[in-house]
């Protein structure tokens, strides 16, 4: 099921999302799906131009906390 | 009820009895969980004496869960639904939406403790507009979350679009009292006793003050069931818990 081994230790900040995980998400206003930038650690909606913070392995799926892609 | 939950524009909505902007609730939502989560487990247990912790295992006896279920569970908070969901159906996948962080990061340090961080997903997102694919989950859930919401109608239907076929929502929420004497008891110790609790173990008399007001506000059982059908799920039904101080209700997405 998953590509990473379980972590007891706790997540760190810049923990990379699991893949499953990434592919059960879509742009909350687009339903488009999401690419993962994995060196910014963030999920980014091409559709809605946002892109949308992970922070210790949470990805903050809402608008107002996304950033606004030119 | 007054005309503002109504209000044909749609530009407010309530935060307990005051009405806003709908535009501040969500902002004045998050402060009172963001004030009170690192003692919301804890203010839960004192304030229903526990109780709430009898109707969540109602609700889990009524929701019946099964190992290979995926549950979503909105407004999530620290987890309290998707661990005892994962306590009858160990195989089962949840994944918790809340949109207070730091509830979620309390529910992670949780999961770690109990070594069950593999079973669950957390995702901070917003009722209305939930980050999931159509017909995605199998059971769909949300404790003592759906009166928070502003537009309570968007969120069923988010419920109902991320179900599979044969999917089910159950939503536990406080409700009304059957008749009317017991209904003032039960006003005379929320609106005296529950501040003043919030005020002594969180320091927070405000925020306890919203949830009491809020409460008394939401629609009786009745008229939510008709919500609920009206976002299109069938065979809803409620049952009551502790005489209606709280309801639960079912829905199928057929």
């Amino acid at each position: 099921m998953r590509d990473t081994e379980p972590n007891d230790q706790g997540q760190k900040a810049d923990t990379p999302l699991d893949r499953r995980m990434l592919e059960a998400l879509v742009c909350p206003l687009t339903h488009a799906t999401l690419s993962y930038d994995a060196e910014r650690n963030e999920l980014v909606s091409k559709a809605a131009h946002l892109a949308y913070p992970i922070r210790g392995g949470i990805p903050i799926m809402l608008e107002e906390e996304a950033r606004k892609l030119d | 009820m007054t005309d503002d939950t109504m209000n044909p524009d749609g530009t407010t909505t309530h935060f307990g009895f005051k009405t806003v902007d709908e535009r501040e609730k969500a902002g004045l939502v998050h402060g009172v969980f963001t004030n009170v989560a690192s003692k919301y487990d804890i203010m839960n247990d004192v304030m229903s004496v526990g109780i709430h912790r009898i109707w969540k295992d109602a609700m889990m006896d009524w929701l019946t869960p099964r190992d290979g279920q995926h549950l979503l569970d909105v407004a999530g908070g620290t987890g309290d639904i998707a661990f005892r969901f994962l306590e009858r159906a160990p195989m089962a996948q949840c994944t918790v939406l809340d949109m207070t962080e730091s509830m979620l990061l309390e529910g992670q340090k949780r999961a770690e403790a109990q070594r069950q961080s593999d079973k669950l997903d957390w995702i901070v997102g917003d009722a209305m507009v939930l980050p999931f694919e159509d017909n995605t989950f199998d059971r769909y859930t949300i404790s003592f979350g759906i009166r928070n919401v502003t537009r309570i109608p968007d969120a069923l239907s988010e419920a109902y679009r991320v179900l599979k076929p044969g999917g089910r929502l159950m939503v536990l929420e406080f409700s009304q009292l059957p008749n009317q004497g017991m209904q003032k008891l039960y006003d005379l110790y929320s609106f005296n006793v529950i501040p003043r609790m919030g005020q002594l173990i969180a320091n927070d008399r405000d925020s306890y003050q919203y949830l009491v007001e809020s409460i008394r506000k939401f629609p009786d059982q009745d008229t939510f069931a008709n919500m609920i059908r009206d976002a299109g799920f069938s065979q809803v039904k409620y049952r009551n818990l502790s005489f209606g101080i709280a309801a639960l209700h079912s829905g199928w997405k057929i």
